[in-house]
């Protein structure tokens, strides 16, 4: 049996302000695993308690009840930080260094010789794009080039599991689709990848599982192709539409559009069966009959409402 | 080896702290202002007042580097404070914490730069003094390392206690204790206050919780100094030196226990 590379199991986090007798649940008997190689999302509005998860499992907050795993170890445990690349939220650093010095301070730290440090960091710095910028105090840096640096730091070392806390926050469209492409590289060399974002088109694009958390609890939990493809809504092209039809389509809540091969034509799924007996009760031909894809924003926003943070 | 490079990035961002710059320059400052009354004195040693011209100086150094030694335990404390209570306002800690460093591993990295940054000052206070001193036309009989140690255990039980009160306090709030805990340390030094009767057992219990007021006391310092010229044993020295590095030890360790639960959050 391979081990997860996250599992949570029955996890509850509440904060507490002793003094004034609050008690805020933050995460609330929340279960769910990302297996080795998967990248996974982590969806939910602000406030739902992303963050949080990804402070317990990288063992800066303490769990109150429930197990958490993260390669096998407990969190916190270095053996299970040893294999982590980990981006949080805003990334911090010193700003007197400059984004070369960093990268080898962090590189000490997670154990790595300095003889093999200038190489690895060179190649790091070209990956995300700062190679000219490398001697730049970071406190120079725009929001975007941190986040950059955020990302090499996060990659050194070659971590098997990568924990990015918004990823995206403050690249431009071109600096995204480099993170995106970066990613993708990841998953192909077999890495895992827990990713927190609100970009949703974003992820679709390169996530295989999904994971949806609102308020404290985890609402939605699955592979992406299986949660986005099971829609209720079918998509129907038929060589043509009678008026009539046409008419009882819309009276269903369903949509027409005319295509090249055909007419493409959706419907809920209750419609399916009456609708295709109708085409060819009226000598047309169903050309093909496919389950509608969903987005993940779809998705989204019909598990979780309206709550804000919505992007 | 994480340790060190987390003291050594713990200096640097020391070396980069405005306050310290302002400290350095307080300390250009005083050797600046006493050099014109320690010139002046050195200009009226003859033959025949050598002995208590030789007093003055003495004194007025020993008034100077004991002002710098006491600023040195506020620094101490401030640093130790500064160290990790800016790594967690900042978010800076969490990067760092994510990398396979033990939590005692990086508490004691922090205190080995405060510990460093410190040693760099008791190094200037020698400085300072024996520069004093030659300015007067004396030189001092203390021998370097008593003078270099003193101080420097002192510093340690400082920023030790500094550190344990900011794994569960603000900055604030810890140097505001650190400042408490000092002036109650100088309450219960024998003869410095006077207890009511039923008190006296508060007073008792402090003064075997607290550090040795002895030790701590600038008069400790300066005591030392005269009693250059009636030689310390070095096992005296040995015993003081070692009682006070237990202690900032006990500290730490509680430091570094407390600091193992906690949670590491943007304060």
């Amino acid at each position: 049996m391979t081990t997860a590379a996250i599992e949570f199991r029955e996890v509850t986090k509440v904060y507490r302000q002793r003094w004034r007798g609050l008690e805020v649940p933050a995460l609330t008997n929340a279960s769910f695993s990302v297996g080795p190689g998967e990248v996974c999302a982590f969806l939910g509005p602000n406030g739902a308690g992303k963050t949080t998860s990804i402070n317990l499992l990288m063992g800066f907050f303490f769990a109150d009840f429930g197990e958490i795993r993260v390669m096998g170890y407990p969190p916190g445990d270095i053996r299970a930080k040893a294999q982590i690349g980990f981006l949080p939220e805003n990334f911090a650093f010193y700003k007197y260094l400059n984004a070369e010095r960093l990268l080898r301070f962090h590189y000490a730290l997670a154990g790595g010789a300095a003889s093999a440090a200038g190489l690895l960091i060179s190649d790091l710095l070209a990956k995300v794009k700062l190679t000219e910028y490398r001697k730049l105090k970071i406190g120079k840096y725009s929001r975007g080039m941190v986040q950059r640096v955020g990302l090499a730091q996060a990659l050194l070392k070659d971590p098997q599991l990568l924990v990015l806390d918004e990823p995206t926050s403050g690249l431009d469209p071109t600096g995204r689709k480099d993170v995106r492409k970066l990613i993708s590289g990841l998953k192909a060399a077999g890495k895992s990848i827990f990713l927190s974002s609100h970009l949703l088109s974003e992820v679709e694009q390169v996530c295989d599982r999904v994971i949806i958390i609102s308020k404290g609890r985890v609402v939605q939990s699955g592979m992406m192709e299986e949660l986005l493809g099971n829609s209720d809504r079918v998509e129907i092209l038929v060589s043509a539409l009678p008026e009539e039809l046409q008419v009882r389509v819309t009276e269903w809540g369903g949509s027409v559009a005319a295509g090249e091969h055909g007419i493409s034509v959706v419907l809920d799924l209750g419609h399916k069966r009456e609708f295709a007996e109708a085409i060819w009760a009226a000598g047309h031909d169903v050309l093909r009959i496919a389950p509608l894809r969903g987005s993940l924003e779809e998705l989204y926003l019909k598990t979780v409402g309206n709550e804000s943070g919505v992007a | 080896m994480k340790v060190w490079t987390l003291a050594a990035s713990t200096l640097e961002s020391f070396l980069h702290n405005r306050l310290i710059v302002v400290l350095l320059l307080v300390g250009i400052g005083i050797i600046l202002i006493m050099m014109i009354p320690l010139l002046g004195v050195k200009a009226k040693i003859t033959g025949t007042n050598q002995a208590m011209m030789e007093s003055v100086v003495l004194q007025v150094v020993s008034e100077v580097v004991g002002f710098m030694s006491g600023l040195g335990s506020l620094l101490a404390a401030w640093a130790a404070t500064d160290s990790l209570v800016t790594e967690l306002k900042a978010g800076t800690v969490l990067a760092v914490m994510a990398r396979p460093v033990k939590r005692w591993e990086f508490l004691l990295g922090k205190y080995t730069g405060v510990m460093m940054l410190m040693a760099g000052y008791a190094a200037m206070m020698i400085g300072v003094s024996y520069l004093l001193a030659w300015l007067g036309g004396q030189h001092i009989h203390a021998n370097p390392l008593v003078l270099f140690a003193y101080p420097l255990v002192r510093y340690a039980i400082y920023a030790a206690m500094a550190m344990l009160l900011a794994t569960v306090l603000g900055s604030v709030m810890s140097m505001v204790s650190v400042m408490g805990i000092v002036i109650v340390n100088s309450m219960v030094e024998p003869g410095s206050w006077d207890w009511k009767p039923k008190l006296m057992w508060l007073k008792t219990a402090l003064y075997y919780v607290l550090p040795s007021t002895n030790l701590l006391s600038e008069e400790r310092f300066l005591s030392l100094r005269q009693a250059a010229l009636k030689p310390t044993t070095w096992q005296e020295h040995g015993t003081a030196l070692l009682y006070g590095l237990d202690y900032a030890l006990v500290i730490l360790l509680l430091a570094m226990w407390s600091f193992r639960g906690r949670t590491l959050r943007r304060d």
